[in-house]
């Protein structure tokens, strides 16, 4: 037994020392995600920001006028008044606007006379996910900005409340998918290559000879880069809140207990792939597609899972990184306890158990 | 233990319909170094791997010191040293890291490990060399360095599967030098080579041919069987034909040419090197030579 963790030891020793010889791991490991998650996370922004809309002010009345003024006070549009419709279809294709606002003639005296009226949003549609949100914000503008009749009173009021992101920026919700998202594939890879090329290299061969154990073999290689994702965890969680003021609601330590798992399965991810691949440029691949895809599609990083079709939801079953993704949102922001993620942490546990046994089956027979 | 290091009884091993190794046998006495000879493909390391506990047999059973190497192969480890075919140590660590990693993986503690460093570092001649990257090593040096790693924890039994292949001659010495020395102290060597000068200084040679185990014996013994016929040497001022033409007569089994000398297997009732050396002409100088295993090889293999 001590001689078996000596030797696992000593295995993880000599994978520090080839991380330390080739500084470029380190590189891959630590410095990749956090400009990764700069780009990203400035990048991938859902947010209207000064969107340019067309006013196209047909009435000219005191209502029209504060329904404009309405619009242009929230930081979400910029209106440029126009007279009519025409060049709107050039501009769409220029993405010089993104939509028109179209006020009809008579709006303000309807308004004064309790009439219905109707305001026209023509809207450039093919990016649909910018589109509904201009919806959404102009019927509220639109709404809040129309005066309600005098003593009339409104039966239903909905006050929208919206906890654990109450600015609703982007980056506190892509943050933690990010994070997930960089720890698989560099938790793959690393251990993908790293077995890889013992193969190549054909020191595995003489490892197998002497009395070091297949599950000290890959022990002893998982352990560092382990280590490793533990400590880009810790840096993409750090920038996460220092730059994009992620913040940091329930404990670390569960943030870690899940962080482990989740790269406890990847490592063992990686593990396989090395086991079968047996050379770095196939391993490479295999294990660049089996952790980028999954975890970027498949893990409500990006697009939220219920919006999906019932097979791919029934796939990101076996995704850790969709446990992950939950279990960090919810911790992170929700400020969620050991009570209310410990599925998420389960399911990943399991991922990790059955992918490290299969690829432990696997390395055993390849010899012998 | 009854006095044998190594003993393989009927040993086989097929990949699918292939018969890589076909029941092989032999004995083989502590401190004894065997040459192991064969062409490529002939089985050899196979025969090797199955020995080291790297491959199961597919039939068939086989000792090594002591032990079962089915049975009991995480004791058997511990006994053997391995160098294998290809270099495998860790080109992108330093000499002395190889050392302190293979020596814990053989569950040396450090201490131990840093001691008999030291020791198979002065007894393969590479002191001074710790702290050089293994890949700017030459090949010979390389394959002390992996020798030195396979011996870190004292095996009773070292593999060297074509440890010389690809090293320049005088490191080649250097290296069987050490082979003799590891023999004197009672380690059993059991190796590979290409080389057949150097299965001269093996105590006993294995000769495997298509996975069957053709010739077992001593050098002298071998050439002795194998090679009934007379060797004679021919040299000097020899026709350009005179191999072709040689070889058309009755009674000369074998021809070789080595620039310009010329190795004759003949049938000692019809020739021998007066007979020959009239033949020839004059200008010619040709004596009796003592067989070589590369003679043995050719009649083995060639038959």
């Amino acid at each position: 037994m001590i001689a078996a963790l000596a030797r696992t030891v000593a295995i993880a020793g000599k994978e520090v020392l080839h991380v330390r010889r080739d500084p470029r791991t380190l590189y891959l490991a630590l410095i990749m995600p956090v400009v990764l998650l700069l780009l990203f996370g400035y990048a991938v922004s859902f947010d209207l920001d000064h969107a340019p809309l067309r006013l196209i002010d047909q009435d000219g009345s005191e209502s029209s006028r504060l329904l404009a003024r309405a619009f242009s006070r929230s930081t979400e549009f910029d209106l440029f008044p126009a007279r009519d419709d025409e060049g709107l279809e050039r501009e769409f294709r220029r993405n010089r606007t993104l939509g028109a606002l179209i006020v009809p003639r008579d709006y303000g005296r309807d308004l004064c006379r309790g009439r219905r009226v109707r305001v026209e949003l023509v809207l450039d549609a093919a990016d649909a996910a910018t589109a509904n949100q201009i919806l959404a914000k102009a019927e509220a503008i639109a709404l809040s900005a129309s005066p309600r009749p005098e003593g009339a009173i409104t039966p239903v009021e909905v006050r929208v409340r919206t906890r654990y992101n109450p600015e609703e920026r982007s980056a506190v919700f892509v943050v933690p998918g990010l994070a997930a998202y960089l720890l698989a594939i560099s938790a793959v890879l690393l251990t993908a290559l790293a077995i890889a090329g013992e193969w190549e290299r054909g020191s595995m061969e003489q490892l197998f000879a002497s009395s070091v154990g297949r599950l000290e073999i890959i022990l002893g290689k998982l352990l560092p880069y382990l280590a490793l994702g533990m400590l880009q965890l810790l840096l993409v969680l750090a920038v996460g809140a220092t730059v994009f003021e992620v913040p940091i609601r329930g404990s670390l330590l569960l943030i870690f207990c899940a962080g482990a798992l989740f790269l406890a399965g990847m490592l063992g991810q990686g593990l396989l792939i090395s086991v079968l691949a047996r050379n770095q440029l196939v391993a490479t691949q295999a294990g660049t597609l089996s952790s980028m895809l999954p975890s970027l599609l498949l893990s409500g990083m990006v697009v939220p899972l219920d919006n999906m079709p019932r097979v791919l939801q029934w796939l990101s079953n076996v995704v850790p990184a969709r446990y992950f993704v939950h279990a960090l949102r919810a911790v992170l922001l929700k400020g969620a306890g050991p009570s209310l993620v410990w599925p998420d942490l389960a399911a990943m546990a399991a991922f990790a158990v059955v992918i490290v046994t299969l690829a432990t089956l696997r390395f055993r027979r390849t010899v012998a | 233990m009854n006095g044998f290091s190594i003993e393989a009884e009927e040993l086989s091993r097929s990949f699918g319909e292939f018969r890589a190794v076909d029941r092989v046998s032999f004995r083989i006495a502590r401190g004894e170094i065997f040459g192991f000879l064969g062409a490529n493909g002939a089985g050899k390391s196979t025969t090797i791997r199955m020995l080291t506990g790297l491959l199961a047999p597919t039939s068939g059973t086989a000792r090594v010191a002591g032990h079962d190497v089915s049975r009991e192969r995480g004791t058997v480890k511990t006994l053997i040293g391995y160098v294998s075919q290809k270099f495998s140590l860790y080109l992108d660590l330093p000499a002395w890291e190889n050392v302190l990693f293979f020596g814990r993986a053989y569950g040396l503690t450090l201490g131990e490990v840093r001691k008999r460093g030291e020791e198979m570092f002065s007894a393969t001649g590479l002191s001074g060399l710790e702290s050089s990257l293994t890949a700017a090593l030459p090949g010979g040096t390389r394959q002390r360095l992996a020798l030195a790693c396979a011996l870190l924890h004292h095996p009773a039994v070292v593999f060297l599967d074509e440890p010389t292949a690809g090293v320049d001659p005088v490191a080649r010495r250097y290296f069987w030098q050490l082979i003799r020395s590891l023999s004197r102290e009672g380690t059993t060597v059991f190796v590979t080579t290409h080389y057949l000068d150097e299965a001269e200084d093996c105590g006993r040679v294995g000769l495997m041919a298509e996975g069957h185990l053709v010739a077992l014996d001593t050098p002298a013994a071998l050439k002795k069987a194998h090679v009934p016929e007379r060797v004679l040497i021919a040299r000097g001022q020899l026709r350009r034909s005179a191999a072709d033409e040689l070889r058309a007569l009755p009674g000369v089994v074998d021809v070789q040419t080595f620039g310009a000398v010329l190795h004759l297997r003949v049938d000692r009732k019809r020739w021998a090197a007066p007979s020959l050396q009239s033949w020839l002409g004059p200008g010619v100088v040709v004596e009796e030579g003592e067989p070589s295993l590369e003679d043995v090889f050719l009649a083995v293999a060639g038959r």
